[in-house]
């Protein structure tokens, strides 16, 4: 049993060596023969140790060999395959050099109507697929909705704009597989996203980026109209602007002046739909009470504030006001 | 001027640093500034806030502008305060138009309604009269102030059917319009809790509020947190500026060996933490609760119970450490 062990033991690590002492094997045989020989002069036949073990290392050497033997022709085999091919590649490749410096000269001596005139240079080509690959990228992200390749799904990317400005960009980072998820995402967290992503995301992801691109614009757009307002006419509103975080509810003061008196007009302006930047409804009060003839100015700035952009419906009311005074 | 208001403003400014003290009075509003200049604010802390007692006195100053010196003192110094996160939850899907008016009054006749029904039940008696003597401005103090990035800063003082509200045992709550979130940070007095929640999700339009495992000295990070306003590392096609990723070795001999190990750890880093600062954390809980899943032959546990890991990090700024990690 011990001399199975030790045996099983030598030729395992035999095993471990590495294929490049199997040139050292040789010479390593050659040297073990009159260890042999000694090893039945004294008798160790059949221990573990002796000529048996010992015969047994060798087979398990020529079998090794032999593995190794074979390894070496398969991989000659491959390096001949693969000089085959750079060859043939190198043919090829120079074929076409051959081909395109041809056409080249052709180009340059400006001879043979047959050539197709718009046939650049390899390297201009790939300039000019680059450069529409950039304008693409760039044409999307103008267009408000541009996307790229994750590892795991789709990053969208929502820019938003009004009236001709470029404002925030949102993105939302999709997970396509195992189910469509989104995974991250830089929404302002009074947008109903939560809504939106069950009505559209399993279904037909192109409705929901558009109808999320439609709220973050409108609601960027409304922001806007009341920040102009604020920043321009501060000194025509009383008191402050009152709004809320989605900006679908302002509410301020201003002067109106009549027959040279003032009266004090309270607007409530609601944006009842999300998806638009003008308001649904322009409520307003007089806290004097409504007289006849305010009841027409009212009408008349209720339908400025509903259907023009806040802060110019006011600059035109301002300056309506100011041409309604003077005349007699 | 009440002697309660009088003490309680100048304990009130006692807590601000001398030097930022003009700035939360001019925060506060309430005096002019011609008043603020002749204040010398280079005397001790003492004599300050006599000068400024006395110059509430000339203005008469109330309860109110005492609170709103208080919601400014906060608001400039959040971070004395601890503060926790509660969420709620809404199963409508119409557009609320959030209006800071009626919010206040429904938050208001909730917590009147509330506080008549514990009279009555502390009194148990229904007689008309004892009802046209509760006064519900005795035993609660609620004042509300907006800001520019539609927070409302609530503040309440509670009281007891025989007691006045104790002005330095104060509840906040911030609330943003149109969000499921609130911050709350109570003083002491928790009994109240219920009660606050309850008018928060009334007034709100909201069903109903939980408590949320998020708590901080740091408001600032709760917001970035919850509203997603730290940055996320978005893949994006449109070309942002490439910062370098490593800093070049000053001298040029050394070579890193794990260079591209190391870019692959930064990468990594980036792609979690993003490139800008993270919000502020003391302290992050994780547990653990799960069962050991193992062929059924081997019945290696003697009891089906499940292993529970609880691991907890603790430091001056969590996140920023884990970042700078990475380098390391």
């Amino acid at each position: 049993m011990e001399g199975e062990r030790n045996s099983d033991e030598k030729e395992s690590a035999l095993r471990g060596r590495s294929p490049t002492t199997a040139s050292q094997d040789g010479g390593e045989r050659m040297s073990e023969v009159p260890f042999a020989q000694r090893k039945v002069e004294e008798g160790k036949v059949y221990s573990g140790d002796g000529v048996l073990g010992y015969l047994e290392m060798m087979e398990a050497q020529a079998h090794e060999l032999g593995l190794k033997q074979e390894e070496k022709e398969q991989q000659e085999k491959k390096l001949n395959r693969l000089k085959a091919r750079v060859q043939e590649l190198r043919a090829r490749r120079d074929e076409l050099r051959a081909k395109v410096e041809l056409q080249e000269k052709r180009l340059l001596d400006k001879e043979g109507t047959v050539t197709d005139p718009a046939q650049p240079s390899a390297q201009t080509v790939l300039e000019w697929k680059l450069k529409g690959v950039r304008a693409t990228i760039q044409f999307f992200y103008l267009t408000g909705i541009s996307g790229k390749l994750t590892t795991q799904g789709v990053c969208f990317c929502i820019s938003t704009a009004y009236e001709g400005t470029y404002m925030d960009s949102y993105y939302v980072d999709i997970l396509t597989k195992p189910e469509v998820k989104i995974q991250l995402h830089s929404v302002p967290v009074f947008i109903p996203l939560e809504q939106i992503a069950k009505k559209y995301l399993q279904t037909d992801i192109r409705h929901f980026l558009s109808v999320l691109s439609d709220h973050l614009n409108a609601y960027v757009g409304r922001r806007h109209q009341a920040e102009q307002l604020e920043e321009q006419f501060s000194d025509r509103i009383e008191g402050t602007l009152q709004r809320n975080s989605l900006c679908n509810l302002l509410v301020f003061n201003y002067n109106v002046s009549k027959n040279s008196k003032t009266f004090l007009f309270n607007v409530r302006l609601l944006y009842g739909d999300l998806c638009h930047s003008l308001p649904t409804e322009a409520i307003i009060s007089c806290t004097s009470g409504t007289l006849p003839l305010l009841a027409e100015k009212a009408a008349a700035h209720s339908y400025a504030f509903r259907h023009m952009a806040l802060h110019k419906a006011f600059d035109s009311l301002i300056n309506a006001k100011e041409g309604q005074d003077q005349t007699p | 001027m009440d002697e309660v208001v009088a003490e309680y403003i100048r304990r009130t400014v006692l807590k601000i640093p001398r030097d930022e003290i003009m700035a939360v009075l001019q925060e506060w509003g309430f005096l002019s500034e011609a008043q603020l200049q002749t204040v010398n604010f280079r005397q001790t802390k003492e004599n300050v806030s006599h000068s400024v007692t006395q110059l509430c006195e000339e203005n008469s100053a109330d309860i109110k502008q005492a609170a709103l010196l208080d919601i400014t003192y906060n608001h400039m110094y959040p971070n004395k305060r601890v503060w926790s996160v509660y969420q709620m939850n809404k199963t409508g899907e119409e557009a609320d138009f959030f209006d800071f008016r009626d919010f206040k009054k429904k938050f208001r006749r909730r917590i009147q309604s509330a506080l008549i029904n514990a009279y009555f039940n502390f009194t148990g008696l229904v007689n008309v009269c004892l009802k046209q003597s509760f006064s519900f401005s005795t035993q609660v103090t609620i004042h509300f102030r907006g800001y520019e990035d539609n927070a409302i800063w609530i503040r309440i003082a509670w009281g007891t059917p025989y007691t006045k509200p104790n002005q330095y045992k104060t509840t906040y709550a911030v609330y943003h319009s149109q969000t499921p979130y609130v911050f709350i940070s109570t003083s002491a007095l928790r009994s109240n809790l219920p009660l606050l929640c309850q008018a928060i999700v009334v007034a709100s339009s909201y069903h109903d509020i939980r408590e949320m495992e998020l708590r901080s000295h740091c408001l600032n990070s709760l917001k970035d947190i919850v509203f997603k306003r730290y940055s996320q590392n978005f893949k994006t096609n449109y070309p942002q500026q490439e910062r370098s990723v490593l800093m070049e070795n000053e001298d040029l001999r050394i070579i890193d060996e794990n260079k591209s190990e190391k870019e692959r750890i930064h990468r990594l880093n980036r792609d979690c933490f993003g490139d800008g600062p993270q919000p502020r954390l003391d302290f992050a809980q994780y547990k653990l609760e799960t069962m050991f899943k193992s062929d059924p032959n081997w019945d290696v546990l003697d009891k089906k119970e499940p292993f529970r890991c609880l691991v907890k990090f603790s430091s001056p700024h969590l996140l920023e450490s884990l970042k700078s990690l990475a380098p390391a």
